[in-house]
């Protein structure tokens, strides 16, 4: 599994607008020494490409793990951290810092500029799954489906702020906007591949001690109750593992659709329902799923690159449908 | 609290106590006398709400070791006792005791390594194999070593050990029921005293089979020293079983009487049907319906 992961990710270093010549390769170890002036291929690679494929590989992890525990806590195969309102919480609070904040963005310093997004869309995505788990517990306490009819209130609110700040937008904020929900891997560099690796490094390690009571989780919450597990509990810490990988992942690279979907569901079919292999499995498949899916966005129409969420959604669709007749046909329904 | 007390006390308390005796035959009265330790499980003037339906105040205890059957028509509340009984379902006033203690102050984990709960239906999403929801039975503890030795055996004496390797969703009905036992056998196999809870749990299988996993609960608990408490339809099964009948009508616990020959008159007045006894050859006997209403009015409405 980690031998496919890393000869994708070589694979994908190599691909790309510049081409890579193998001397670039050895450029790193080379005696010469950080003043020698170094090919464009290197520094392509060292510094753009492989940051990016790195990235991704994060990227995707994140998303993976992020899918497998929210199909493990609504125990539905065809759960996705979008319906916790995690992406529309963040897009929400992109969109109202591109368009209602666009004035008090021009006063922060110059070197600022380039994070207030991220960070506003991170704490967009953090704080609506937090109100999400406040409000479920106040309006259906202890229920799951609760939990999941919470979301989708609140993602149709964010839907609408979004809407709202579509149309009060100005062209260029509209196309910053825009481009930023479609998903890019573009803006990576090594000190946001370090941030995120220890980011989805912790939680995996986290996600990885609930797994097998996230398994108690899919006997029904009142038989988890019997067994020892509070579901409300579990549910509290799910959220903020999900809220965190997600969130984390639609702060610094927009809406990258059907990965967390697709991930649990393929490793589910390679490893088993056990969620003590589900997740990490998920973690790998997400990984290899985002870079494959961001290594053909950028090189299918070189010298420009598709955005990836475009990618992954144009894929992912049809490959959700074969999903669900798969399940139909297993059986005899969806759910 | 003996007879002479009961009659002392107002005819509310009588009833919150569980001693009341609307249906007569004053000849089968029980008044329990509880002594010595505190007992495995003690009800307090339990009560919760469904809808507008009130159910309780519900006053009862059992001792580890004693086997409990729930009978009462459809809607009479029975499920609803055993959740509060099984923690699924909170009290709105009154208290419940597990083992001297309250059960709030219990720890989950800790309780459930002693109380077991076999539901009506389940659903198993994922189609998790059999084997791992059995041993889901015990992930309440945190250091295993025997599990899978536990896990077979639980899935031998509930008869499935042959659905061993199959995924939960592809089992039928009373496979999938067989399996649920065997999770709870798991949960509880290497304990003393523990409480097995059982909603209907031998509803979807066939009649030999009822025989054998009746008697498996029977002795698993026995052997062990677990109370059991099941809700039930069949009254053949109660009255064969079990050592104490809880009456249950229109969400109240209107009897609590020894699961013997006395007893059937009160059935017969609880469901409003004839009873009539046919004296089986190992000394028991069983009990056969008749269309019967005669007692009807003397029902409590």
């Amino acid at each position: 599994m980690f031998a496919a992961l890393l000869l994708a990710a070589l694979l994908a270093a190599q691909f790309g607008a510049v081409g890579i010549q193998w001397v670039d390769w050895s450029s790193a170890w080379s005696p010469a020494g950080a003043d020698a002036p170094v090919s464009a291929g290197a520094h392509v690679l060292w510094n753009i490409r492989l940051p990016r494929v790195v990235f991704a590989l994060w990227i995707g992890a994140a998303l993976g793990a992020s899918g497998a525990l929210t199909q493990a806590l609504f125990r539905n195969p065809l759960a996705d951290p979008s319906l916790l309102g995690v992406t529309g919480g963040a897009a929400c609070a992109a969109a109202l810092t591109i368009v209602a904040f666009a004035g008090a963005q021009a006063t922060l310093p110059m070197a600022w500029r380039p994070w207030v997004l991220p960070v506003s869309a991170f704490v967009g995505a953090l704080s609506v799954c937090f109100a999400l788990d406040r409000l479920a517990r106040w309006v259906t306490p202890g229920s799951i489906s609760g939990l999941l009819l919470t979301g989708v209130a609140l993602n149709a609110v964010a839907v609408s702020v979004i809407g709202l700040c579509t149309y009060l937008a100005t062209d260029e904020q509209l196309r910053s906007l825009s481009f930023w929900t479609l998903g890019s891997l573009a803006g990576a560099g090594w000190p946001l591949v370090a941030a995120i690796a220890v980011l989805v490094l912790g939680a995996a390690w986290r996600a990885q001690r609930l797994a097998r009571v996230l398994n108690a989780l899919a006997l029904g919450e009142e038989v988890a109750g019997h067994i020892g597990v509070s579901a409300q509990h579990l549910r509290a810490q799910a959220i903020v593992l999900v809220a965190l990988l997600c969130g984390f992942a639609v702060a610094w690279c927009g809406t990258i659709a059907f990965v967390g979907l697709i991930a649990p569901h393929l490793a589910r079919s390679v490893v088993g329902p056990d969620q003590r292999k589900v997740l990490p499995a998920s973690l790998v498949i997400g990984a290899l799923l985002l870079l494959l899916a961001d290594t053909f966005a950028r090189t299918l129409v070189v010298p420009a690159e598709i955005p990836v969420g475009i990618f992954t959604a144009l894929i992912g669709g049809p490959v959700l449908l074969v999903m669900l007749a798969d399940l139909a046909r297993r059986r005899g329904g969806v759910g | 609290m003996n007879l002479a007390m009961a009659e002392r006390l107002p005819p509310d308390t009588l009833h919150a106590e569980g001693l009341a005796w609307p249906l007569g035959a004053p000849e089968a009265q029980h008044a329990r006398q509880v002594e010595g330790p505190a007992p495995l499980l003690g009800l307090a003037a339990v009560e919760t709400r469904l809808g507008a339906h009130g159910f309780g105040p519900f006053t009862s205890s059992l001792r580890a070791g004693e086997r409990v059957a729930i009978l009462g028509p459809s809607g009479a509340g029975k499920s609803t006792l055993l959740k509060l009984m099984s923690g699924e379902r909170a009290a709105r006033r009154g208290e419940l005791r597990f083992d001297g203690v309250p059960c709030a102050r219990w720890a989950l984990p800790a309780l459930a390594r002693r109380r077991a709960v076999l539901p009506q239906s389940f659903a198993v999403a994922f189609g998790l194999p059999v084997e791992l929801v059995v041993s889901l039975g015990r992930v309440a503890r945190d250091h295993d070593p025997g599990q899978t030795g536990i896990v077979a055996s639980a899935l031998a004496l509930a008869q499935a050990a042959h659905l061993a390797g199959r995924r939960f969703d592809t089992l039928s009905g009373g496979e999938q029921a067989r399996v649920q036992l065997a999770r709870v056998f798991a949960q509880v196999w290497d304990e003393r005293e523990a409480l097995v809870l059982v909603d209907e749990p031998l509803a979807a299988l066939d009649p030999g089979l009822q025989f054998e996993l009746m008697d498996a609960l029977q002795v698993f608990s026995a052997e062990r020293g677990h109370a059991l408490v099941a809700v039930l339809h069949d009254l053949n099964q109660a009255l064969s079983g079990f050592e104490r009948l809880w009456l249950m009508q229109q969400g109240q616990l209107i009897a609590d009487l020894p699961a013997n020959r006395h007893a059937v008159g009160a059935l017969e007045r609880l469901y409003g049907i004839g009873l009539r006894c046919v004296d089986g050859s190992d000394g028991g006997f069983a009990v056969i319906t008749q269309r019967c209403v005669a007692s009807n009015a003397e029902v409590p409405a």
